[in-house]
């Protein structure tokens, strides 16, 4: 069940309803009931490997907190358990080939299909959120869930399920007991959240990802540079529309049963350094990977390399940690690339403190902080290329708007041609002019984020005059009827993680 | 990274607390909103000068073909006051009937004036077309309904991907007595049905789509006849120790009537009872060659017999295929379709058979009054 469709509008109510109507005592019953009942419209298979993950967790949580001895021990095991599970199902495709050949080879696996593992929807995401749960455990962060179907909520909660947030248990599961109450307020914002939420996925997401031809992203170089740039441009704002638009969604639902989730998105392509980047873009994962990869590892470090700037604790902490970024979204070396690139960048952004005291940015003129924003999000729009392409394609991609010969002079006669009707329309891409129907869906999308970031505000609309708001939620409305018409609509991308 | 704080700084606040009450108002005032958006919208498309200013309406159907021709003949009842033969088949009729050759012809030697429009899309088979038969029906109530067939209609594995698409449309669904919310809007708004021709703009790919669709729309005729403009240079024989490749047919298994094909044959026969339209079911003349890929003419033969015995069973006309020299090579695009210089021929032909079943058979295809076909 998408969380873009009808189905799960009607689910959404009658679970918000029953939650709403049904006494503290069933409450959570019901609400496992309904995270039972959207996890099957995706597959019976995932409950059960869920409830089995989540059973476990739950024992060695338990088994960590009342051991007196061995705890780190146990918290390894449990961490172990976790990335191996994740290991099986995720990193299936490197394996299962050279399995599937073994067992044929000793006369297991006669069937010829080779054997499939469909990975369960949202296992990154609970993954770290259950290696978190122990960790905090061991740390005496968080005492360990006693009650077996609050902590399985904690995992199987659908709101969060596909694609986050990452859920901390000590944040989370105090709100399984003291949902908010519903007021007109909450309403009114959680109502907002949703409404930003399928416009930044129905309206700007799929309809920018269904701008960009699927050829440009293999072979880039049969395009000119003007093309390419736009279509990297407009990939940038797919990704970050379609994961924030899944979160807002999330967030809304989530409100209107009183658990509050926490924010992933703060206007990211606002920022004005790299480090300032990762503090907006996908907050709960960074969160993580600050608390559990980053200080842990800088810590060990500091431990043999007491100096803080020595090159070891220099070099190792961010690059680690951003390599694991990577390793979490996929096993594939382009995705290392990423994360290597955004480790790089850390790195090297950090280099100037080394030898002048450093200027926050908010102290510096307000020029050098949008050159510094243009720069950012320019670096940050090169490091999209390995995570949208293998590196060769990638590379060859970055040749396609780098070199000048491939800057092309746009041919205004041939478009006129085929305006007037003298020629069909044919490869358009040929015009070498930049689609402007990729700039007509950018500059809304801008506009939002500009609106949001301006005000730091992300629900800045509800502070507008009553009849602004009613007629924005109208057009909007409109829109997304109108939109919904299309022929086809596109899965989450980060629902693939 | 060490000065790298990964704290969520900007928290972002809450500014519902500005408005604690009257949301329920704002939503109400949205609804207001909408309607009077939704209202002004339909009022302008329904302007008569304003929609001639756009190209062509849609019902948001995946054969946007279907879509055309339905609003043509829309256009076509509006125009003549109604519509009393309507020929149904797949891209064969679309390009090989021309309507005003077709009343020419029969007026020649009748000296009665015939409304005719050619319903013919790329793609349907049997099923499909039996479907589109009853819709035209009972909407249009036509005098005469010529289903112009070929054997690939009755191939159980052709076509089915343009039959599943065609059929599964929600105005298509709505129409055929399945009430859901989205065709009923279709159906009713003109608003919409003028916006549906863009309703994927975003693709990469709308620029040239949309542009063989306009072209498609500025060649069909206002009777719905599509000029082929190719010309077939040569004929290619298949190998029959080879038919793999076999563009026209399934190689793997040999040819066949499907029963449950030949049961939309008969659907579309029983359309004639309770004074509804006659039925001529029209063998299309394709180029003898093309029955070799079907395991050649003994195979055609018994498909043909086949088919006339089930018309003849179910009162309806059946007129096999002209002889092969009637039309030229000249006259054909490629082995099935005829082109500009064919159709004519093949009009005037079916011209002339039906001028002969109103002088020799008493038959009348024309509506008694005029008007009697308007939806």
């Amino acid at each position: 069940m998408n969380i873009t469709t009808a189905s799960f509008a009607a689910f959404m109510l009658i679970v918000i309803l029953g939650y709403r109507l049904l006494s503290a005592r069933f409450r959570n019953i019901w609400l496992f009931v309904a995270c039972l009942g959207f996890l099957i419209t995706w597959s019976w298979e995932f409950v059960g490997i869920l409830l089995i993950l989540g059973t476990v967790n739950y024992i060695l949580g338990r088994w960590i907190g009342e051991a007196k001895e061995g705890r780190k021990r146990i918290l390894w095991i449990g961490i172990a358990f976790n990335v191996f599970t994740l290991l099986i199902f995720k990193y299936s495709d490197f394996y299962l080939p050279e399995l599937t050949s073994f067992l044929a080879r000793i006369g297991i696996e006669k069937g010829g299909g080779g054997i499939q593992l469909l990975m369960p929807i949202g296992l990154s995401f609970t993954t770290v959120q259950l290696i978190s749960y122990l960790a905090d455990i061991h740390n005496r962060i968080v005492l360990p869930e006693k009650r077996w179907l609050k902590f399985i909520l904690y995992i199987l909660y659908f709101p969060k399920l596909l694609s986050g947030p990452i859920e901390r248990a000590r944040v989370f599961l105090p709100k399984l007991d003291q949902p908010q109450p519903l007021s007109a307020e909450s309403i009114a914002r959680n109502f907002t959240l949703m409404v930003i939420g399928l416009t930044r996925k129905l309206l700007f997401a799929d309809v920018l990802n269904a701008l960009i031809p699927s050829a440009a992203f293999v072979q880039p170089l049969t395009y000119s540079a003007q093309l390419l740039l736009t279509w990297l441009l407009a990939y940038a704002f797919v990704i970050y529309n379609d994961f924030a638009g899944y979160t807002n969604i999330a967030r809304g639902v989530s409100g209107l049963l009183g658990i509050e989730l926490s924010s992933n998105f703060n206007t990211p392509y606002f920022s004005r350094s790299i480090a300032e980047f990762w503090e907006r873009w996908h907050i709960s994962l960074s969160n993580w990977l600050r608390d559990y990869i980053f200080f842990p590892l800088s810590r060990l470090l500091r431990k043999k390399f007491p100096h803080p700037d020595h090159i070891i604790n220099f070099i190792l902490p961010p690059l680690v940690t951003m390599l694991v970024s990577g390793m979490w979204h996929g096993l594939a070396f382009s995705l290392l690339l990423w994360g290597g690139l955004h480790g790089a960048y850390l790195i090297v952004e950090r280099i100037p403190t080394l030898f002048a005291p450093k200027v926050l940015m908010d102290e510096r003129p307000k020029w050098r902080q949008a050159m510094a924003t243009l720069f950012t999000f320019s670096l940050v729009l090169l490091a999209w290329l390995p995570f949208r392409m293998d590196p060769v394609t990638a590379k060859r991609y970055f040749a396609g708007i780098i070199l000048p010969s491939h800057w092309l002079k746009p041919d205004f006669l041939w478009m006129s041609e085929v305006f007037k009707g003298h020629l069909p329309v044919g490869d358009v891409y040929g015009w070498n002019i930049p689609d402007p129907r990729i700039f007509l869906v950018l500059l809304p999308a801008i506009l939002l984020d500009w609106t949001q970031f301006r005000h730091k505000n992300e629900l800045i609309f509800l502070k507008w005059p009553r009849w602004a708001q009613a007629a924005l939620l109208a057009l909007v409305t409109l829109g997304l009827f109108l939109a919904s018409f299309a022929d086809s609509a596109a899965p989450f991308v980060y629902q693939g993680f | 990274m060490a000065n790298v704080k990964f704290s969520n700084r900007d928290v972002i606040e809450s500014s519902a607390k500005k408005h604690p009450i009257g949301f329920g108002y704002t939503l109400l005032q949205a609804f207001a909103f909408l309607v009077v958006f939704i209202a002004l919208l339909e009022g302008i498309a329904r302007i008569s000068f304003i929609s001639n200013l756009l190209p062509y309406q849609s019902l948001g159907s995946w054969h946007y073909q279907f879509d055309l021709k339905w609003f043509r003949l829309k256009q076509y009842v509006a125009n003549n006051g109604g519509v009393d033969v309507i020929l149904l088949g797949n891209s064969l009729v679309d390009t090989g009937f021309d309507p005003d050759v077709v009343t020419q012809t029969y007026y020649e030697k009748t000296g009665l004036q015939l409304r005719v429009f050619n319903f013919g899309i790329d793609g349907l088979t049997v099923y499909p077309s039996s479907i589109n038969a009853k819709l035209l029906v009972e909407t249009y109530h036509p005098a005469l309904l010529i289903f112009v067939t070929e054997m690939r209609d009755y191939d159980a594995t052709n076509g089915i991907r343009t039959e599943e698409k065609l059929l599964s449309d929600t105005w298509m669904q709505y129409q055929l007595g399945y009430f859901n919310p989205r065709g009923w809007i279709i159906a009713h708004s003109v608003a919409l049905q003028h916006f549906l021709p863009y309703r994927n703009w975003m693709r990469a790919d709308f620029p040239s789509t949309f542009a063989a669709c306009l072209q498609t729309y500025h060649t069909t005729s206002l009777t719905g006849y599509e000029p082929d403009n190719g010309v077939m240079k040569e004929v290619v024989a298949p190998d029959p120790n080879n038919l793999a490749g076999n563009p026209y047919f399934d190689s793997n298994q040999p040819y066949q009537v499907d029963p449950s094909r030949l049961e939309s044959l008969q659907s579309i026969l029983d359309l004639a009872r309770d004074n509804g339209p006659q039925i001529v079911v029209v063998e299309m003349p394709v180029h003898p060659v093309f029955f070799e890929y079907a395991g050649g003419e003994t195979v055609h033969k018994a498909f043909q017999e086949k088919i006339a015995e089930t018309v003849r069973a179910g009162g309806g006309i059946f007129l096999p295929a002209i002889d092969e020299v009637t039309i030229p090579l000249q006259g054909r695009s490629n082995l099935t379709h005829l082109n500009r210089r064919g159709a004519p021929i093949l009009s005037a032909y079916l011209g002339g058979q039906l001028a002969a079943l109103t002088n020799q058979e008493g038959m009348m295809f024309v509506n008694k009054q005029k008007g009697d076909s308007q939806p």
